[in-house]
């Protein structure tokens, strides 16, 4: 992507402000974000900051979206809950997919029983056998952005699924944002 | 030290149009206090979570107040926020921390560094452009007006008795009106309030 495509899904969708933290996969839309000149970037200290953040953005009447890597979702779990979700906030969440490839090199997925002996392999990065289903667990609708799907249409769709569904909902993103 | 009536009252007293925010020892004696659509409680909600849910809100209206009661253990939860807050230049962000050096509502358990802990450092090192600290009711019932007025971020301690406040809820047995209110039913009440105002 582009990431020029995905801040003009941003901009069309009225996003005004852009919370998380970089990866290696959204640091180039970060770098892109900070010279924006209406989209607001905040780059917080940790990924649960940045769901109170955004909660607290919507009831001020912003248009926030989050973006942060799988790893750190897990790290703001109670603060995505206890804010966005039990707030019914629409905020939608672009969640970077670290450990994909090394899953599907080992033939492995989301579905697979997560075993003590799998969640040490060293082949495996665990935080990808984990993502899904800890989104389900939590009650976050999500849809996946894979290789060859239109990051930018699916950035849009979030934004339009969140606030019609008025609930945070993310998108995972599988492959690489640039 | 103050004692809760002396910290609250003069905030109540001067508030005119500003949010405030509010959690743990201090939500159900400002509620006491305070019946405003513009009051929210971080109450039912991600502990530790409340002054970065304000900034938020501080950011989104810049032409609005933000006022956020914090609890110390609550800021300690979260101190990277005072960085966030700080680097926002959010100028109508006023963050006060409310010692009283434990967990309050969980039955005073001493939160970690108690009686060690610096806040104000903390928030001069992180950057904020005014830090201030109150012990005594006097100084900080003078302090209020300009504290509401003054360009931020903004960062005050004020160092407030131990009371016995239980665990908060959200039902209707709550005497505080935006405590009987759901979580998500009050942030539309405060939602339909800054939009409207």
């Amino acid at each position: 992507m582009a990431h020029t495509s995905v801040i003009d899904a941003l901009e069309a969708a009225d996003v005004t402000h852009v919370l998380g933290i970089p990866d290696n996969t959204s640091g180039p839309l970060f770098d892109a974000l900070g010279r924006h000149p209406s989209i607001r970037l905040v780059i917080v200290t940790r990924e649960g900051e940045a769901f109170a953040m955004a909660s607290g953005l919507w009831l001020g009447g912003a248009r926030p979206l989050v973006v942060v890597q799988n790893t750190g979702l897990l790290e703001a779990g109670d603060a995505l809950r206890g804010t966005a979700v039990r707030m019914g906030a629409p905020i939608p969440i672009v969640i970077t997919g670290r450990g994909y490839p090394k899953m599907r090199a080992a033939g492995l997925g989301p579905e697979t029983p997560k075993t003590p002996e799998l969640m040490t392999r060293p082949d495996v990065d665990s935080v990808a056998l984990v993502t899904e289903p800890t989104l389900d667990a939590w009650g976050i609708p999500f849809e996946v952005c894979a290789t060859g799907d239109d990051p930018a249409a699916a950035v849009a769709a979030l934004v339009h699924r969140a606030l019609h569904r008025e609930c945070p909902c993310a998108l995972l993103v599988t492959t690489d944002l640039v | 030290m103050l004692s809760r009536s002396e910290f609250l009252e003069p905030l109540a007293r001067h508030r005119t149009n500003e949010v405030v925010v509010t959690t743990m020892s201090v939500t159900r004696p400002w509620g006491r206090l305070s019946d405003h659509d513009l009051d929210f409680a971080s109450a039912d909600s991600a502990m530790g979570h409340t002054a970065d849910l304000a900034l938020g809100i501080a950011l989104a209206r810049p032409d609005r107040r933000v006022v956020c009661l914090n609890g110390d253990g609550s800021m300690l939860m979260t101190l990277g926020t005072l960085a966030t807050a700080a680097a926002s230049g959010a100028e109508n962000y006023l963050l006060v921390v409310v010692e009283n050096g434990t967990y309050e509502i969980t039955g005073h358990q001493p939160i970690p560094g108690a009686g060690r802990l610096d806040f104000t450092a903390m928030a001069r090192g992180a950057g904020f452009r005014a830090v201030h600290r109150f012990d005594r009711a006097d100084a900080w019932a003078e302090a209020v007006p300009e504290l509401l007025r003054a360009p931020g971020p903004t960062f005050a301690s004020a160092i407030v008795e131990r009371t016995g406040e239980g665990p908060i809820s959200r039902t209707t047995r709550e005497e505080a009106r935006y405590l009987r209110a759901s979580l998500a039913d009050w942030s539309r009440t405060l939602r339909a309030a800054l939009r409207n105002s």
